[in-house]
């Protein structure tokens, strides 16, 4: 497919060559560019093996085409047009902005641009136009994948001139969404930095995974809810947003009415992304490239020291709970150390932040089941026992980060821990494994103590004292279970071990049994107290075991 | 004729002057070791020299050719290899020489023929048609060279050329750079290896805090500083006499 557009682009030769244009230069860039899209990782494509020759552009396009069939059926099951049309104009510029964020960030942002194609003799306006017309034929990429579906419902259902008008829409859309997002970009790095607007990236791509993940579990569920077979009600505040311009553009097309309103926003709809993208073209962005380069590295770093200075003074957080939590000295360091790094590493957050999601998933599924509608399951709910998914909700999720935390892109720095004269290096594995508990599980776990005690009440307050030591037995089990590695020591990417499938049948059967346990006892909440010495017991004897283990026991 | 004239350049960040008033002027068919401390000012010279920051103050001519009017056909006619070593590494040698060469307007045909046996040459024959993602430093190094010689420039920026080559490497790399010369072509070096520099240069220009503090012939170098190695002579020149103390104080809080 891109090479195709990318003969489609020759066809422009005539019209781009010339005024400091070089249009060869221009295409090999285009070109090398394409090449490099099908071999970059895609985000949302991270787990699993990476083979070398996978296309992982056309693994992403294929989903989301997949997506967009799902949405397009729609068009056809729906008949309230206009409805319709807003809803899926929206979701085009939804999924383009946050595909232009997420996935493409990295090329906008990417200054090896600066560094490999500066010094050869390629005049800048060619440059930007190259990038121009690469992000052009991304995007059209991942336009036809996400929009053919309802291109094709429309055609099917409402004709020929119809479904074109969507086609032109839909273009229009996608302008749009490159001139927010460039937008938004420059805004940040007007106020901000580079590294700010790194963070800020990461934050979207996690909240895009999580939105995923939630919308592929929760919107079937919530359709019975929210009627969308309505007809929306356009009232004088909904003008203002793009999808119903281009709805209201496609209407006009579709019943052949031009009335004052219709033209209006046909002007609009066309007449915005296209001054917005000149705006771009001629202003914005030729100062875009020199802005990010001038501010990589130099800019924060006066800042920052400050922030140190004062740190460094009163000892920060992960120091003062490591000495109350941990015994040694080695203990103490690498508790710090995974408290740090799990919260400035990109990979770690964006893999594990999202994980935490399935707590809402799962609260959906599991707290919320039953055949009535959410509402009807809302109410009820203070009279059920479904609080217990809540205590052990958290421990399925917080589980994952004991995965995830041997993994580091920087994982040759490990050679420190066999440099160093670490006796038992139980003690670094134990530093951590208390770092991610206090961490992640209390956090959270106290959310969801507060969630449970504001609607079931005060009684569930020793339930959840139970669970805090059935989770932490739990965890401590699972952790003596998987294979141990030093934090943050292997290769992203690598294979998991083929004993994976055993730990996380384990953990069912744990996490289910404990909670059976709980479930039979509930009624019998003296008996906790029983129960609870007996898993002290165990807790301290499964720490003593992770703090003793020897070099031995260590995978590399 | 000279290649290269600086005339009074200066160059701002952040209102500090990283770059003081500059002038000098380079022959061709010389090697012009260009050195100082971290922070001197060294790359930035260099970016500007090979028209890539055009915001400066002062004039620069390279091959003749003003570096803000004619960078584009400036930057045809030099070859830069700069230091810390960015390349788009999913791409494998073969593909980034491609699309390297064609921005420098060359045929496909003799870039595939160039490319092949340089790589060959480099040892990097059997990792032609792999990802550049697995290569180590010195193999990305030795791409880089490539990249910025292929096209036969007249004019050479290297900065750190030899960083990560193993020892073999710098010696070919090194008389690449006498052969070059003899053919007449310019090289602009800017390393930290003294000894390098040393052997190497017909000229050494050492600077620090965006001034020249010092510019001639190792031999006219070694009697203004009345010392011996290039190493001494630097020291001596950019006043930082310090290091015997500073060791010493190092050592004591070690002892601590």
């Amino acid at each position: 497919m891109a090479k195709f557009l990318l003969s489609l682009v020759r066809i422009f030769r005539p019209l781009l060559n010339g005024r400091g244009i070089d249009f060869n230069s221009m295409m090999v860039i285009v070109e090398t560019k394409l090449l490099m899209d099908q071999r970059r990782v895609y985000m949302n494509w991270r787990q699993g093996k990476t083979k070398e020759n996978t296309n992982h552009l056309r693994v992403a396009l294929l989903f989301y085409g997949f997506m967009g069939i799902v949405m397009g059926s729609m068009i056809y099951f729906v008949d309230n047009f206009l409805t319709i049309m807003i809803f899926t104009h929206a979701y085009i510029l939804f999924m383009m902005a946050m595909i232009l964020i997420t996935d493409f960030s990295s090329v906008l942002l990417d200054t090896t641009d600066n560094q490999v194609i500066l010094p050869r003799p390629v005049s800048s306006k060619t440059l930007f136009l190259a990038r121009l017309v690469h992000i052009l034929l991304y995007l059209l990429q991942f336009t036809f994948a996400i929009a053919a579906g309802s291109w094709l419902f429309t055609f099917l259902k409402y004709g020929f001139i119809t479904g074109l008008a969507l086609i032109f829409t839909t273009m229009l859309t996608v302008l749009l969404a490159i001139f927010v997002t460039y937008f938004l970009y420059l805004a940040i790095l007007h106020f901000s930095n580079e590294q700010r607007i790194r963070e800020i990236i990461t934050y979207f791509q996690i909240f895009m995974m999580v939105f995923f993940t939630l919308g592929l579990q929760v919107f079937p569920r919530l359709l019975n809810v929210i009627d969308i077979t309505q007809a929306i009600d356009l009232k004088g505040y909904m003008f203002v947003f793009p999808p119903v311009w281009m709805a209201l553009t496609v209407d006009a097309f579709r019943l052949f009415q031009f009335d004052m309103v219709h033209i209006v926003m046909m002007v609009l709809s066309i007449l915005v992304p296209v001054a917005g993208f000149w705006i771009l073209f001629q202003f914005l962005a030729p100062g875009f490239a020199s802005r990010l380069s001038a501010l990589q590295g130099t800019a924060n770093v006066v800042k920052r020291k400050e922030d140190r200075d004062d740190k460094i003074e009163r000892g920060s957080l992960s120091e003062r709970i490591s000495a109350v939590a941990c015994s040694t000295a080695v203990e103490k360091g690498s508790f710090a150390f995974t408290w740090k790094i799990t919260g400035r590493d990109r990979n770690f957050r964006m893999q594990f932040y999202p994980g935490l999601a399935y707590i809402l998933v799962f609260f959906f599924i599991f707290v919320l089941r039953g055949n009535k509608s959410i509402a009807e399951n809302w109410q009820q709910l203070p009279e059920t026992n479904n609080y217990l998914w809540l205590i052990y909700l958290s421990m399925l999720s917080v589980s994952s980060s004991l995965t995830l935390v041997a993994f580091n892109e920087s994982y040759g720095a490990s050679w420190i821990y066999h440099s160093t004269p670490v006796q038992q290096p139980g003690e670094i594995i134990l530093g951590t494994i208390k770092s991610l508990f206090i961490k992640f599980f209390i956090p959270i776990y106290l959310i969801l103590f507060t969630i449970a005690v504001s609607i079931w009440g005060w009684h569930v307050a020793d339930d959840f004292l139970l669970g805090f030591f059935n989770n932490l037995f739990c965890f401590l089990v699972l952790a003596s279970l998987t294979d141990h590695y030093l934090p943050f020591s292997r290769q992203p990417d690598t294979k998991q071990q083929a004993g994976r499938f055993v730990v996380i049948l384990v953990q069912f059967i744990l996490v289910g049994g404990l909670v059976g346990l709980h479930y039979l006892l509930i009624s019998r909440s003296l008996l906790f107290y029983v129960i609870i010495p007996v898993l002290i017991l165990g807790i301290v004897l499964l720490l003593k075991k992770l703090r003793t283990l020897s070099w031995s026991k260590i995978s590399i | 004729m000279s290649v290269i004239t600086i005339d009074r350049l200066c160059k701002v960040y952040d209102g500090n002057y990283v770059l003081k008033y500059i002038s000098l002027s380079f022959e061709a068919g010389q090697i012009i070791g260009y050195i100082g401390p971290n922070g001197a000012g060294k790359s930035t010279t260099i970016k500007i020299l090979t028209g890539i920051i055009g915001d400066f103050e002062g004039n620069v001519h390279v091959l003749g050719m003003d570096v803000r009017k004619d960078s584009i056909a400036i930057k045809q006619k030099i070859g830069y290899i700069p230091e810390n070593a960015a390349l788009y590494d999913v791409l494998t040698p073969v593909e980034y020489l491609n699309f390297i060469g064609r921005l420098y307007g060359m045929e496909l045909e003799s870039i595939k023929k160039k490319s092949t046996e340089l790589l060959h040459l480099f040892d990097l024959g059997t990792k032609m048609d792999q990802r550049m993602s697995g290569f180590s430093k010195g193999m990305r190094q030795k791409v880089l060279l490539i990249s910025g010689l292929m096209h036969n420039p007249e004019i050479i920026f290297l900065d750190e050329p030899l960083s990560g080559l193993d020892a073999n490497a710098v010696i070919l790399v090194k008389e690449i750079l006498s052969q070059l010369k003899k053919a007449g072509k310019t090289i602009f070096y800017s390393s930290h290896i003294m000894d390098v520099v040393e052997k190497l240069s017909d000229r050494i220009v050492i600077i620090n805090k965006g001034e020249v503090i010092a510019d001639g012939t190792f031999e006219s170098l070694q009697q203004q500083a009345s010392s011996g190695s290039l190493e001494n002579i630097f020291t001596a020149l950019t006043g930082n006499q310090e290091h015997e103390s500073t060791a010493g104080a190092f050592i004591s809080i070690i002892n601590d």
